[in-house]
């Protein structure tokens, strides 16, 4: 098992990427992934993410489909098998 | 069937055509999304379309809103909306709404469907706080560059708005360019065709995002 992470939309189109996988031993935070993820990205999420150490606004993170806003924000627990989505939502008309 | 239908008969059965024709629909905002809707449902047939915006054409509003040109600018958008389609002698009727969309608005009692055409998310989430108080479905669209997203919110069926969107709400004016707008604002007239002809792959509990570029659409599981 492992936790995956999509990128969708822009995060895609920039890195080239459609996502990572990481395994885990333990519970992390959505904070702990945002540093996993910073490492193999170049600080490209703690870029796009967060704004003074919040959730940057106009970033959705979905832990298998539920927005992180609605669980503990940046302390949200990421498990074993989750599946952790990110991407940039379009907000024009 | 009106007869300049006829194109559209062997798509629909007799019912379904009768179902559109008999179709009231809510165009919140007279933008990109919302002209290209109206276009949309205006040659699907349907019966009625509420247009609401309360704002006026200007120069930068011509790169995609297809229903004004230069000689609007400075018009209320829904009446320069409404003549342009009515020029075309069809049989919907357009009804132009010079509203500012708010909570506790009164909404016509005819409205079958509502369809997002706002450019922000603060006024989507009061958009839909009235679908569900008057339990009617919206479908959402949204689009910056080259993307964009399509989700049907069902009151007392789907996650909404403001379960996916929450912390969605910025003041960057996005980027936006015609030809992606206008196939944002066509999957929304899909998804509003086939939630009122009971159709069995509507997007429920899922968000469509639309990678306008490369060609790629992908669903992904949402919950509340």
């Amino acid at each position: 098992m492992s936790v995956k992470v999509k990128f969708y939309s822009l995060f895609k189109l920039n890195l080239k990427s459609s996502g990572i996988e990481y395994e885990i031993n333990s519970p992390i935070t959505a904070s702990d992934l945002i540093k996993k993820l910073d490492e193999d990205f170049n600080g490209y999420f703690s870029e796009k993410l967060l704004e003074a150490g919040t959730i940057t606004p106009g970033s959705i993170i979905l832990i298998n489909g539920q927005n992180i806003f609605h669980i503990d924000r940046l302390n949200s627990k990421i498990n074993d098998g989750d599946t952790v989505t990110l991407f940039p939502p379009s907000a024009g008309g | 069937m009106k007869n300049y239908l006829v194109r559209q008969k062997d798509i629909l059965s007799e019912a379904e055509e009768k179902s559109l024709e008999n179709l009231n629909i809510m165009i919140a905002g007279a933008g990109g999304l919302g002209t290209n809707q109206a276009v949309q449902f205006q040659r699907l047939g349907v019966n009625k379309i509420y247009l609401y915006d309360y704002d006026k054409v200007e120069l930068s509003n011509l790169n995609r809103q297809i229903c004004y040109g230069r000689n609007d600018v400075g018009r209320y958008k829904v009446d320069a909306a409404a003549d342009f389609l009515n020029y075309f002698g069809l049989d919907t009727k357009i009804i132009p709404c010079r509203k500012k969309i708010k909570k506790n608005l009164d909404l016509p009692q005819d409205i079958d469907i509502i369809m997002d055409a706002f450019d922000n998310f603060p006024s989507r989430f009061i958009l839909e706080e009235l679908a569900v108080e008057n339990n009617i479905p919206m479908v959402h669209g949204g689009i910056e560059g080259w993307f964009g997203q399509v989700m049907n919110i069902i009151p007392g069926r789907t996650v909404l708005l403001k379960d996916v969107f929450a912390g969605s709400e910025n003041d960057k004016k996005p980027a936006v360019i015609s030809p992606a707008v206008s196939i944002i604002a066509n999957y929304q007239v899909v998804e509003a065709v086939k939630i009122v002809l009971e159709k069995s792959d509507i997007l429920i509990d899922k968000l469509m995002l639309i990678n306008v570029l490369t060609g790629e659409i992908e669903k992904i599981d949402i919950k509340r």
